[in-house]
């Protein structure tokens, strides 16, 4: 893309090809604003519309919505590789359903320990590996998310390999969320909030210097950036949106299970990332939503619908290499 | 992406074209649920082939309710708490009359909620552990013995052999766990000796600490509770290091293939199974019309899954309606149906009423019935 010749007219290069075209036609503010009306309203009234299957699919693309937008906050704005963010979203749902199944507290009162509780993890993953780059950080973030897995797995409090079943339903001011719907709406909310948080992170003081981080780490700190502090919010951010999932997701399931939070879910959550386009906010919810909803349209493939699925993620990754909607270099 | 929009436009013409042909028979629709993607596909996919068989059966007999079609739709769980969940909403929107599957504990948990907050009458035909009992909210029948019956055919075997000290072994997971418990627990209270009770990650290789320790502890037989891929390496090792006791594995294990990882050393294994249709005198018709359908032998629960078609077929009938209420009451009811895999009736919790575990043992590279 940079190495255009001189030949090229600056006008042609700067409008880029069809895609781009399309893509840049979000940009402006009141277009911005009129497409966030119309997802907001779509995003309403579909249980009313769609069947109860369509829900649940689309209250669990919500779920990675949330979580793919968190690991964005690590991989796409930071630049750090991570291969067990599973562990961050096992703590929030195993917190929850510790606290409220055997100690019997309150869903909304335990809700502030996972988020404490993921925080630490993030701060725990984040310590020993501040000084690791790329290949190395990507290990030992893949060996911390066994770790979480194998330690839930085999601890007592967790329930061992079972897991925690009869994790008892939330109540709101007296109106139980137990329907498809209104996990569906929590979700959404979830999805929403996530999004905008998202959204001012980015243009944030701090995930300014997150970027400066990923481009140049050196250049970065002597320009005085505070990498350790930078790169700790960072996995502690991420940590905080995986828990949240987690926490919303074990009372939807009502039972949680260490094989819920396997490498696989890592890769997948990671896959989404890269393949909506690492960093642009657009691009990752729009990973979420493929790599959540393409299996479940193609169940009418029967056994062959993983296959048809990741030769669609191969086409996707070979005419869109940096993504479907990669963030724009400037 | 023209492509995917050709594949989708061909999905699309033949979901019309089937919809369009069933409509007019007026069917009655019955949702299959087992993973048949993912490490256990093999199992899912005999499954999803017996219970075809029976509902062809059924429907050449003349259908159900005088005369109805029985239409089937699949659900794919991968063995996956998340994906199951998935599949059982949309068998849920299909509007299925009941539900025939359910394999892998674990997934099979929460699709019972689905189903009881749908009102679908639900026959789990190999899933078996005892957390499924709670979690039924009153919809759900098991027709496969639970882990707790398999610990007891477990204990009552290693007890006629003259056995103190047994060594168990499991993988870490619900099933394997369950069972690994069960039996100890079992053990103990018949006044025996655990004296190695260990714990394996899956997918590992090399077991020799854990021969090691074994041998160390002086267990006169081994128990192992988990699935074949990795029990057979660990037979092999056992007896390549010279343990000379029994060595028994649970019904996870007991799929022919253990013989090709463990070779000679599965030589005299006992295995405690399901009732597979090499060993139910019923079967025969049913493995040779299973063979010539699929072109492979039906695996370990086939038979069972076999059975399930056919209880919630005789249940509608019974019935005499599809509605949900009256199915779950005629299932409730069984009282000593049988077809292959031996009678069904229910306990109050809606589990089979008997255990129907054999003692199988290795000969000649492949499983026999154990007659002490």
């Amino acid at each position: 893309m940079a190495d255009s010749t001189p030949s090229t007219p600056p006008d042609e290069e700067r409008r880029g090809n069809a895609v781009q075209r399309f893509y840049a036609a979000f940009e402006s503010p009141p277009r911005r604003r009129a497409l966030h009306l119309l997802l907001l309203a779509i995003l309403v009234v579909t249980p009313w519309l769609a069947s109860q299957y369509m829900t649940v699919i689309l209250t669990n693309a919500l779920l990675y919505v949330v979580l793919c937008l968190g690991l964005n906050v690590v991989v796409g704005y930071a630049g750090l590789l991570d291969l067990g963010y599973a562990a961050f979203f096992a703590v929030g749902a195993y917190t929850i359903g510790i606290l409220t199944q055997q100690f019997g507290i309150n869903f909304w009162a335990a809700i502030p320990f996972a988020l404490a509780a993921a925080a630490l993890a993030g701060v725990i993953i984040g310590g020993p590996t501040l000084r690791l780059r790329s290949d190395y950080l990507a290990i030992v973030t893949l060996g911390f998310g066994e770790i979480v897995r194998f330690s839930a797995r085999n601890l007592e409090i967790t329930g061992g390999a079972s897991g925690l079943s009869h994790i008892p339903e939330p109540t709101l001011l007296g109106w139980y969320i137990d329907s498809a719907i209104d996990f569906y709406y929590v979700f959404a909310v979830l999805a929403v909030l996530a999004y905008i948080a998202s959204q001012r992170l980015f243009d944030s003081r701090l995930g300014r210097a997150w970027r400066y981080v990923r481009h140049d780490e050196d250049a970065a700190e002597a320009m005085g950036i505070n990498r350790v502090a930078v790169k700790l919010a960072a996995y502690i951010t991420g940590a905080i949106f995986g828990a949240l999932g987690g926490i919303f997701f074990a009372v939807n399931l009502g039972a949680i299970s260490p094989e819920s939070f396997s490498f696989q879910q890592s890769v997948l959550i990671l896959l989404a990332v890269v393949l909506g386009g690492m960093g642009k906010i657009p691009g990752v919810i729009l990973g979420a939503f493929i790599v959540v909803l393409g299996p479940e349209l193609l169940r009418d493939f029967g056994t062959l619908r993983l296959l048809v699925f990741a030769v669609l993620l191969l086409l996707i990754m070979l005419f869109r290499p940096s993504g479907i909607w990669p963030e724009k270099r400037s | 992406m023209k492509k995917f929009v050709k594949l989708a436009t061909v999905a699309a013409a033949v979901n019309l074209i089937t919809a369009t042909s069933a409509w007019a028979a007026e069917p009655i629709v019955i949702g299959m649920q087992a993973p048949t993607t993912g490490s256990e596909a093999t199992y899912g996919q005999d499954m999803f082939n017996a219970i075809s068989l029976a509902a062809e059966e059924i429907n050449a007999d003349g259908g159900l309710l005088g005369g109805r079609q029985i239409e089937l739709v699949s659900g794919d769980t991968a063995c996956d708490p998340q994906q199951s969940v998935n599949a059982a909403s949309r068998l849920a929107s299909q509007e299925v009359v009941g539900v025939v599957g359910g394999y892998c504990s674990g997934a099979t948990q929460p699709t019972l909620k689905i189903y009881g907050d749908a009102d679908i009458p639900f026959v789990i035909v190999a899933a078996n552990s005892t957390q499924l009992i709670p979690a039924n909210p009153g919809n759900a029948f098991m027709i496969n013995s639970t882990g707790a019956d398999q610990a007891k055919t477990a204990v009552d075997f290693f007890a006629g052999q003259d056995i103190d000290k047994l060594a168990i072994v499991n993988q870490g997971d619900a099933y394997s766990q369950d069972l690994a418990d069960l039996t100890r627990d079992d053990w103990e209270k018949a006044g025996h000796t655990i004296s190695a009770f260990e714990v394996v990650n899956k997918g590992e290789q090399d077991f020799s600490a854990l021969v090691n320790s074994i041998r160390n502890s002086g267990a006169e037989a081994v128990f192992w509770t988990a699935y074949y891929a990795d029990g057979g390496l660990l037979i092999r090792q056992l007896r390549q290091r010279g343990f000379q006791g029994i060595i028994a594995v649970g019904d996870g294990s007991n799929s022919p293939q253990l013989f090709d990882i463990a070779g000679r050393a599965a030589e005299g294994v006992y295995a405690f199974s399901n009732p597979t249709a090499d060993f139910l005198p019923a079967a025969k018709t049913f493995i040779s019309n299973y063979e010539t359908a699929y072109d492979t032998a039906p695996g370990p629960y086939a038979p069972l899954a076999y059975d399930g078609m056919q209880l919630m077929a005789w249940a509608i009938n019974k019935a005499g309606s599809t509605d949900a209420d009256a199915i779950i009451q005629a299932l409730a009811s069984a009282d000593g149906e049988a077809w292959l895999a031996g009678p069904i009736s229910f306990t109050p919790q809606h589990t089979l009423a008997r255990s129907n575990f054999v003692v199988l043992e290795g000969q000649d590279g492949k499983w026999i019935r154990y007659q002490p």
